[in-house]
C-alpha cells in the first residue's frame, strides 16, 4: 500500500471532517479531532496534568530545501515583531514560568517536520492564575507568522550570516560525535540518491548554498504547502479549539503539496564502506531494508522483531555479542517504519568487526528460520508493552504516538495498540524477519587500520 | 507519622512524600501517584569514582581509578547471567549509573512492582564476583573507556579537571583508564562492595502508583548489609589550581575551549552547599543564559557562538564552575569569557524574579515525571535534605548572596583553561 493509499484509507469521517470548520467530527487514536480553519486538531484534556503541551507541525519532503528549513529554528529564535531579539523572547518565556515555546526541525522517514511547540504550567496552578495558554499560543503565533524580518522579506543580514556560519559549524561538528557521524555516513553511502541520505541539517554543501531569503521562503512553503496538523494534551480548557482560532486563523492560505513515495530499492547484494578517523573504538553500522509496513499489525510485528533482535539488554545481539562473546561495548537495533529501514549500530574494537557482522547476520537468519521460543517472544513483547502501558503518563510520548498514527494513517488508541502487540505471534515475527535484507555495511575504523 | 512514615506536604501543590528509615538504617522516600501507570525506583549509594581510599577494619585501602564503575557493571551479573532478562520479561527497564560521588541503580515499570523492587534490592545486596567474570568484563569496560577517550568533549573536561585539581581524584575519568582497570581484581571489588554497599550509605526512593507500606515492607526484608560506610580518606584540595592551562590536539571540527573555576570555599553542611550551588547557577544564568544581554552582546560581536554553555558542580570535597564553547579563535574566546567572568555581573531584581518564576514552573513540571522524582528524592534522602526544601531556598534567595558568591568564586587565581585544538 502506498503512502497516499494509506492516507486515503483513513476512516471516511476523518476525510469528511477536512471540509468542516471548528466542529467536532470524531476521535482519532483516542484524541478528540476537530478541524480549525482546515487544520486538523487532535487534542485530549487530561486532568491528571498540571501542564499543557501543544504543537503545530508541517510535514514536507526531505529535499533541496532541507538545509534552509533546518536553519529556521535558530533564525526564528532571534525574535518576533513583538519580542524583537533573542533575550526578549527568552525573557518572555521565563515570565511564562519557564514555559517553552520554540520552533524545531525533525525528520520522519523521508520527510522533514517543521514544528512549533509550546509547553507550560497551566495558569490555575500558579499565583494569580495567569492565562498561560493564551500567552503561549500568542508566542506560537508570533513564531509562525510574525518573525523578525527585514523589509525585503528575508531574515536580517547580520543574523542570517551568524546563524548560517553556526549551521555550517554544527554540521561539521557531527564528526566530533563518532556514533552520530558513523550513522550519518552509513546512510549517505548506503542510500545513494535517496532522500533518506540527506542529514537532518541538510548537509554541509547544501547549507553553504542557502541564501538569506531561502529560510523565509522555506517557512512560507511549510505553512502554505506542508501537511499541517496540531496536537495538544494536558491541563487544557474545554474550549481548546476556540482558543486555537487566533493561531490557526492567521496562517496563510494553503494548498497541501503531495509527499513523494518512499524510495525502496530492489533487493541487491550488500555493499560495503570503510572510512577512517582518529579513534580507538570503531563504529559499525549495518543497514537492513524492509517494506514499509502496511498496517498496525505489521508495524507491531516489526517492533517485536526489532526488540528481540537488538532492542535492549534482553535482545539477542546484546546477549550474544556483548554478554556471551564480549565482542562489543554496545550493540543495538532500531527500526524506522516510515522508511523501511532497520539499523544495527555497534561500538567495537576494529578486529571484532567481521565477527560482529557475522554474528548479527547469523542471529537474523535464526529469527528468519523461526529459531526462537515462546518465552523469548513474550519477553520481547513485554519490553515494548511494559513502557507503552505508561504512554498516557507523558505528554510528549502520548502526543508523539498520536502524531505517528496520524502520519501513518493508523487509527488506534493505546489500548488497541497494546492488543495488537499482544496478538503478534511467532508467524508474524518470522514473516517480518523474512522481509528484511542486508543492504549495506559501514565501518568507521582507526586511521592505522586497513 | 503514618505507618512508620513521616509525611511531608509541598506548599504549592499539596503533593505528599512519605519518608522513613528502616530498622536497619536504609533511608526511604515514597511519592505515591495513584493516577499514573508508571512506577520508578532508584537506590543510590554514596560511593563514586572519587572514593578511592578508605579504612577497612583499621587498614588503609587505596583502590585504582574506575573501581566504583567496575563494581556497578559486575553487580548486574548473577549466577545465571539473567538480570536484564528477568526485568525485561516483566516489561521493566533496569539500568545503573556511576558518577563522581554516587552509584545509582534504577528501574521503571508498569506492573510487577513487588517483584521488580525485590529484584532491584537483591541486585545490590548480593555480589557474584569471581576472578573469571571480572576478567571477562575487563575487555568490555576497556572498550567503554576508549569510547570516552575518543570523545573530544570528555577529554577536554578531564584536562580541565586535571588543571583545577592536582590532588583530588575528581581529575580521573569515572571509568578510569585501561591501565587502572587492569589493576582491579575480584577481591578488590568485593572489598569495596562490602565497605560501601550498606544501608547507612544508601537511600531508596520510589515514585508511582505504589503503597508506601509495600516499599517499607520490601526494604525491611532486603538483605543489604547494615551499618555505616567506612571512614573515607577524604581528599582535601582547596589550594590554587594545579596548572593554569592544558592543551591537546585531536581530530575535531573546531577547537574546543573550557574555562574552569575552582570552588575553594566548600562547606560540609549540605544546606550551605546547596545554597552556594543555587547562587552560582543564578550567577551563570545571568551571564550566559539565552535571556542574557551579556551573552547576546558576545554573539553580536562574533566573540562566541551558540555552542556557549556553562554549569556548576558542587560536592562535599570538590566544586567547579565551567564555561565553554567551540571557536576557531579559542584565544580570543578565552580572553572574552575571562573578562565576563571577572567583572561584576549586572545583577538585578528583575532577573531574580524571572529565575524564581522559572524555578516554580520547573518545580510544578517535575511532578509529572515519576523517574525524575525517584532520582531527586533518592539524591536528597542520601544527604538528609528534607523534601521540598528547594522551593524555599530559591524563594529566599537575595541579590546580595549572588553578588557575594561572585566575589568569592570568580577570581583570577581560581581559573584554569583547557583547549582541544584541531589535530
Amino acid at each position: 500500500m502506498t503512502r497516499q493509499q494509506r492516507q486515503d484509507a483513513r476512516p471516511a469521517v476523518v476525510l469528511e471532517g477536512v471540509q468542516r470548520h471548528s466542529r467536532m467530527v470524531d476521535r482519532f487514536a483516542g484524541f478528540a479531532l476537530h478541524h480549525v480553519h482546515g487544520v486538523p486538531v487532535l487534542w485530549h484534556r487530561d486532568p491528571r496534568f498540571k501542564t499543557f503541551r501543544a504543537s503545530l507541525s508541517a510535514q514536507r519532503p526531505l529535499d533541496q530545501r532541507t538545509a534552509a528549513r533546518a536553519l529556521l529554528p535558530a533564525l526564528l529564535a532571534h525574535g518576533t515583531q513583538q519580542n524583537p531579539d533573542r533575550p526578549a523572547l527568552a525573557r518572555a518565556m521565563e515570565r511564562l514560568y519557564g514555559g517553552m515555546v520554540a520552533p524545531a526541525i525533525g525528520r520522519i522517514g523521508e520527510s522533514s517536520l517543521f514544528r512549533l511547540v509550546a509547553e507550560a504550567v497551566a495558569g490555575e496552578f500558579l499565583p494569580g492564575r495567569p492565562d498561560q495558554l493564551g500567552a503561549a499560543l500568542q508566542l506560537l503565533a508570533d513564531y509562525a507568522v510574525r518573525p523578525r524580518l527585514d523589509g525585503d522579506g528575508g531574515f536580517p543580514a547580520e543574523i542570517f550570516a551568524r546563524e548560517h556560519a553556526q549551521a555550517l559549524a554544527n554540521a561539521a561538528a557531527v564528526f566530533d560525535d563518532k556514533t552520530a557521524w558513523a550513522r550519518q555516513q552509513a546512510l549517505l553511502h548506503g542510500c545513494p540518491g535517496e532522500p533518506y541520505a540527506i542529514p537532518e541539517h541538510g548537509g554541509v554543501a547544501a547549507i553553504a548554498e542557502v541564501g538569506r531569503r531561502d529560510p523565509e521562503l522555506a517557512r512560507d512553503d511549510c505553512l502554505r504547502h506542508g501537511r499541517l496538523y496540531c496536537v495538544a494534551m494536558g491541563a487544557l480548557p474545554d474550549d481548546l479549539p476556540s482558543r486555537l482560532e487566533p493561531l490557526l486563523g492567521v496562517l496563510p492560505l494553503r494548498r497541501t503539496g503531495p509527499l513523494p513515495e518512499v524510495v525502496q530499492p530492489e533487493r541487491r547484494a550488500p555493499s560495503r564502506t570503510v572510512e577512517h578517523a582518529e579513534l580507538q573504538q570503531s563504529k559499525q553500522v549495518l543497514l537492513f531494508r524492509l517494506p514499509v509496513p502496511a498496517d498496525a499489525a505489521a508495524t507491531c510485528a516489526l517492533h517485536v522483531l526489532a526488540s528481540m533482535f537488538g532492542g535492549g539488554p534482553h535482545s539477542r545481539l546484546f546477549q550474544q555479542v556483548r554478554e556471551q562473546r564480549s565482542l562489543a561495548y554496545y550493540i543495538s537495533a532500531g527500526v524506522d517504519v516510515h522508511k523501511g529501514m532497520l539499523v544495527v549500530q555497534t561500538g567495537l574494537d576494529v578486529a571484532a568487526a567481521p565477527a560482529v557482522e557475522a554474528e548479527t547476520l547469523a542471529q537474523l537468519a535464526l529469527l528468519q528460520q523461526g529459531e526462537f521460543g515462546s518465552e523469548e517472544l513474550r519477553t520481547a513483547t513485554a519490553t515494548i508493552t511494559g513502557p507503552f502501558a505508561a504512554i498516557d503518563d507523558s505528554l510528549p510520548s502520548r502526543m508523539h504516538f498520536v502524531a505517528e498514527q496520524w502520519l501513518l494513517g493508523q487509527d488506534q488508541t493505546p489500548a488497541q495498540r497494546l492488543q495488537s502487540y499482544a496478538a503478534v505471534g511467532k508467524e508474524q515475527v518470522v514473516a517480518a524477519a523474512q522481509s528484511i535484507w542486508h543492504d549495506h555495511s559501514y565501518l568507521l575504523a582507526p586511521e592505522d587500520q586497513p | 507519622m503514618t505507618g512508620g512514615f513521616a509525611v511531608f506536604r509541598d506548599p504549592v501543590l499539596g503533593e505528599e512524600v512519605f519518608a522513613a528509615t528502616t530498622s536497619r538504617g536504609l533511608r526511604l522516600r515514597v511519592w505515591p501517584r495513584q493516577h499514573f501507570r508508571e512506577t520508578a525506583a532508584a537506590i543510590t549509594f554514596a560511593y563514586g569514582s572519587t572514593d578511592l581510599g578508605f579504612d577497612d577494619g583499621g587498614v588503609p585501602v587505596t583502590t585504582p581509578a574506575g573501581m566504583a564503575h567496575y563494581l556497578e557493571h559486575k553487580l548486574f551479573e548473577d549466577e545465571d547471567l539473567h538480570t536484564f532478562e528477568r526485568f525485561a520479561a516483566r516489561g521493566a527497564r533496569v539500568n545503573a549509573s556511576t558518577g563522581f560521588t554516587r552509584t545509582t541503580y534504577h528501574f521503571s515499570a508498569t506492573s510487577h512492582v513487588r517483584e521488580n523492587l525485590q529484584d532491584l534490592l537483591q541486585l545490590v545486596s548480593r555480589a557474584h564476583i569471581t576472578p573469571a567474570n571480572v576478567d571477562k568484563e575487563r575487555g568490555i569496560i576497556a572498550q567503554e573507556v576508549r569510547m570516552y577517550e575518543d570523545a573530544p568533549d570528555h577529554c577536554t573536561l578531564f584536562d580541565l579537571l586535571g588543571c583545577l585539581y592536582g590532588g583530588h581524584p575528581v581529575r580521573h575519568s569515572v571509568g578510569g583508564t585501561v591501565d587502572s582497570i587492569a589493576e582491579i581484581t575480584a577481591d578488590g571489588l568485593l572489598q569495596c562492595w562490602r565497605a560501601f554497599y550498606r544501608t547507612g550509605n544508601a537511600a531508596l526512593a520510589v515514585a508511582g502508583p505504589v503503597e508506601p507500606a509495600l516499599v517499607l515492607e520490601l526494604a525491611e526484608a532486603c538483605s543489604l548489609a547494615a551499618g555505616a560506610p567506612p571512614e573515607r580518606h577524604e581528599p582535601s584540595d582547596r589550594g590554587p589550581v594545579a596548572a593554569p592551562r592544558k592543551q591537546r590536539a585531536m581530530q575535531v571540527a573546531r577547537p574546543k575551549l573550557l574555562i574552569g573555576c575552582k570552588d575553594r570555599t566548600l562547606d560540609s553542611l549540605v544546606e550551605a552547599r546547596l545554597r552556594r550551588q543555587l547562587c552560582t547557577r543564578v550567577l551563570l544564568d545571568r551571564l550566559f543564559a539565552a535571556s542574557s544581554e551579556v551573552r547576546e552582546d558576545l554573539h553580536r560581536r562574533g566573540l562566541v557562538d551558540d555552542t556557549l554553555g556553562c554549569g556548576y558542580t558542587g560536592e562535599r570535597t570538590f566544586g567547579y564552575a565551567v564555561v565553554g564553547c567551540e571557536s576557531e579563535l579559542p584565544e580570543q574566546a578565552e580572553a572574552t569569557l575571562r573578562q565576563v567572568l571577572l567583572r561584576p555581573a549586572p545583577l538585578d531584581e528583575d532577573h531574580l524574579d524571572r529565575v524564581r518564576r522559572r524555578f516554580l514552573g520547573g518545580y510544578v513540571r517535575s511532578f509529572e515525571s515519576v523517574r525524575a522524582q525517584a532520582f531527586a528524592h533518592a539524591y536528597e534522602a542520601i544527604e538528609d535534605v528534607p523534601p521540598f526544601a528547594a522551593l524555599q531556598r530559591v524563594q529566599s534567595l537575595t541579590l546580595e548572596e549572588v553578588q557575594a558568591r561572585q566575589h568569592e568564586l570568580l577570581r583570577e587565581e581560581n581559573l584554569a583553561v583547557a583547549v582541544t585544538q584541531k589535530g
